[in-house]
């Protein structure tokens, strides 16, 4: 065979033209429906260009290679001939159109690519923005929830330790780290005597203690161990009277660990001091008591022999003046002895079988006055008496409350010396259901240090020979007797006792209806 | 490398087209021109059509049906062009002899000695067995594009994937 037919060939072309016009033109159509479902797509816009192009390169070719096919085939090659040049130059364009929208997409397909990454990372950064607004707004909820909770927790906590200090009964104070007094409660506004907390702020706290020592001792304990427990001090009040009080005192530091100053909270035990020391009275008392029986016992016999004697020589001797003379003398000095020693016993024998007669205190009152009045007006002491008439009577030893007042009056006069007055007052306590019987005088009052002393049996301050020490002993123990108390104020605490010029009141306290406050003792 | 291969497209473009001899500003051009036109369009869509395959290797899309399609139409494309400029070389280099024209189309024949140039000339003629499946697998491709979009839309109006 040496020679291959074209005619094969140009079948092809013609079919294969056809069926390139065909499907170029269903893959158009679906470039075009890509780009109306997705307008803004590059990829189905280059598709739809790509499509496009070999669209007009297949019909430009199909064209071209039908019409050769049929000039030739019927014999016009030259009208073939002038017509070739425009399909290839038509097909030149379109397949050139391909390759410049590839590399034109490829470059857009770049820039876009960017942009959308670029897109992305925005996209992205603008999610955890909204993530990190989201969060941080949630946090601003909590944190404002947080701080309203913890706002109402402290306001809690303020109200309940404002109502603590407020109403403690207790001292409550803080100072500075000058020790100067920043804020204190009422009651501890109330304890040193002030009306306001004003009138205390500002001032050192120093200044309330009765002794420097003690001030100083606590603050070297304060700066030493950084706190000070019971403590126990005297303050002095506004008006200069004296309180004992128990302290407890701690350091406040600040965040960096500097003292800022401190805390202290201070309890009042004057009332239970004196209460201590009433009750070391009366052990006291008990305890003399029962050695001066003890004691007066034994002497007791002795000096009736003593006197007896006495009494028997006297008769024996009444012509020796001089041995006479002597022997009254032992008579007298062994009767001065027995009256001491029945002091001593009336001293210490609790006895309450003559105490139950019904009485009126006022009229002991006036009994003793009677008798006494007379020898206090020579020394130009004169008697103020203020007795209340709504009294109720009591249970007791007319006898032996008379002997109390006239101790206390014969006390009075002692104190008095010349020229003074007497007040007697007589009240009645309906609260404490007690009679009250109230002996001032203007002398020159008790010296504090021997204010504790005055009770002692053979305590005094009368020369030798003028007291035995034992007047306001027996009448401690009288007034015991009867269920009562004396208590020695000097200066007198009530105002109206100070106004009428008293210097010392005596103030008894008997109870009305002793059964009941025996009761209530036992209770 | 995307960029560096279109420089040197373009530079063997510039130098194509600014070392012809009687290349003036304005000038009749001679019959030869437009057969060098049409194989630098060739060239040119070969180029381009080699450029889409290396970006489409470079920047790998899912293996989606209508991705595989097109890679096929891609490549039916490109052996076509190279087909076609192939024939174009071979039919200057045949001589005139070679076709035996007859009165009629159909005696045209291609006469021997049958040298490889000439059967690969022959055969090379057959050029639309790769252009007719490219633009099938084509058509192809751009149905399953729009059968996936519409689906997409239909769901969630997402996107396909793009390179």
């Amino acid at each position: 065979m040496n020679y291959l037919p074209l005619f094969p060939v140009y079948v092809v072309d013609f079919i294969g033209a056809l069926l390139m016009v065909i499907f170029s033109l269903i893959a158009f159509k679906y470039a075009k429906r890509l780009t109306e479902l997705q307008p803004k797509s590059v990829l189905w816009t280059y598709m739809f260009w790509f499509c496009m192009a070999l669209v007009a390169l297949a019909v430009s070719r199909g064209v071209g290679h039908s019409v050769r096919f049929v000039l030739l085939y019927f014999g016009y090659p030259h009208i073939w001939k002038s017509i070739a040049p425009i399909s290839g130059g038509l097909n030149t364009i379109t397949f050139t159109s391909v390759a410049v929208l590839t590399f034109y997409y490829s470059n857009v397909r770049a820039v876009i690519e960017r942009v959308r990454s670029d897109a992305d990372a925005l996209y992205h950064a603008n999610i955890q923005l909204q993530k990190a607004q989201e969060a941080l707004k949630k946090l601003n909820q909590n944190l404002e929830q947080m701080v309203e909770e913890r706002t109402r927790e402290l306001r809690e906590s303020e109200k309940k330790f404002r109502g603590l200090f407020e109403g403690s009964k207790d001292l409550i104070f803080f100072c500075n780290g000058d020790h100067i007094i920043e804020d204190i409660n009422p009651s501890g506004v109330e304890l040193l005597g002030f009306e306001k907390k004003e009138d205390i702020i500002g001032r050192p706290f120093k200044d309330f203690f009765k002794d420097e020592e003690h001030w100083k001792d606590l603050n070297e304990e304060v700066n030493k161990k950084g706190h000070a427990t019971d403590f126990e001090t005297k303050l002095v009040r506004k008006d200069g009277s004296i309180i004992y009080v128990i302290l407890t005192i701690s350091v406040m530091r600040d965040e960096f660990g500097r003292v800022k100053g401190c805390e202290g909270i201070g309890k009042d035990i004057t009332k239970m001091k004196q209460v201590t020391e009433s009750l070391i009275q009366s052990e006291k008392m008990a305890s003399v008591g029962q050695l001066a029986a003890g004691v007066a016992h034994e002497i007791n016999t002795p000096l009736g022999i003593i006197l007896g004697y006495a009494q028997l020589l006297e008769e024996d001797f009444e012509d020796n003046k001089d041995a006479y003379e002597s022997l009254k003398i032992i008579e007298k000095q062994a009767n001065i002895c027995k009256r001491i020693v029945a002091d001593l016993l009336k001293f210490s024998r609790s006895s309450s079988d003559d105490i139950t007669t019904e009485l009126d205190i006022n009229e002991c009152i006036n009994d003793v006055l009677a008798v006494t009045e007379h020898s206090l007006n020579m020394d130009r002491i004169y008697v103020n008496k203020n007795l209340s008439r709504d009294i109720p009577h009591i249970k007791g030893s007319k006898e032996k409350l008379r002997q109390v007042i006239i101790n206390i009056l014969n006390n009075a006069h002692h104190a008095i010396g010349n020229e003074g007055i007497i007040g007697i007052w007589t009240e009645y306590d309906k609260e404490k259901d007690e009679i009250k019987v109230i002996i001032g005088d203007t002398g020159e009052g008790i010296p504090p240090e021997i204010q504790h002393k005055i009770f002692d049996p053979f305590f005094t301050t009368k020369s030798v020979g003028k007291g035995t020490g034992l007047g306001l002993s027996v009448s401690f123990g009288i007034i015991k007797d009867h269920g009562g108390y004396i208590e020695a104020q000097s200066p007198p605490k009530e105002k109206r006792f100070v106004d009428a010029g008293m210097e010392t009141v005596m103030i008894i306290h008997l109870p009305v209806n002793r059964e009941n406050d025996e009761k209530r003792n036992d209770s | 490398m995307a960029k560096k291969l279109q420089k040197i497209l373009l530079l063997g473009l510039f130098f194509i087209i600014f070392s012809q001899n009687d290349a003036l500003a304005v000038q009749v051009h001679g019959p030869p021109e437009g057969f060098l036109v049409h194989i630098m369009g060739h060239v040119f869509f070969t180029a381009a059509l080699i450029f889409l395959i290396y970006i489409l290797h470079k920047y790998p899309i899912d293996n989606f049906k209508a991705w595989k399609y097109f890679k096929i139409s891609i490549f039916f494309w490109l052996i076509w062009n190279l087909d076609t400029f192939m024939v174009h070389i071979l039919s200057v280099r045949l001589p005139q002899k070679a076709i035996v024209k007859g009165p009629h189309l159909v005696y045209l024949k291609l006469v021997g000695p049958f040298d490889f140039e000439r059967l690969l000339y022959y055969f090379g003629k057959f050029d639309h067995f790769l252009c007719v499946p490219a633009m099938v697998c084509l058509a192809i491709s751009l149905k399953h594009f729009c059968k996936k979009v519409e689906k997409d839309m239909d769901s969630i109006g997402s996107d396909v994937g793009s390179f």
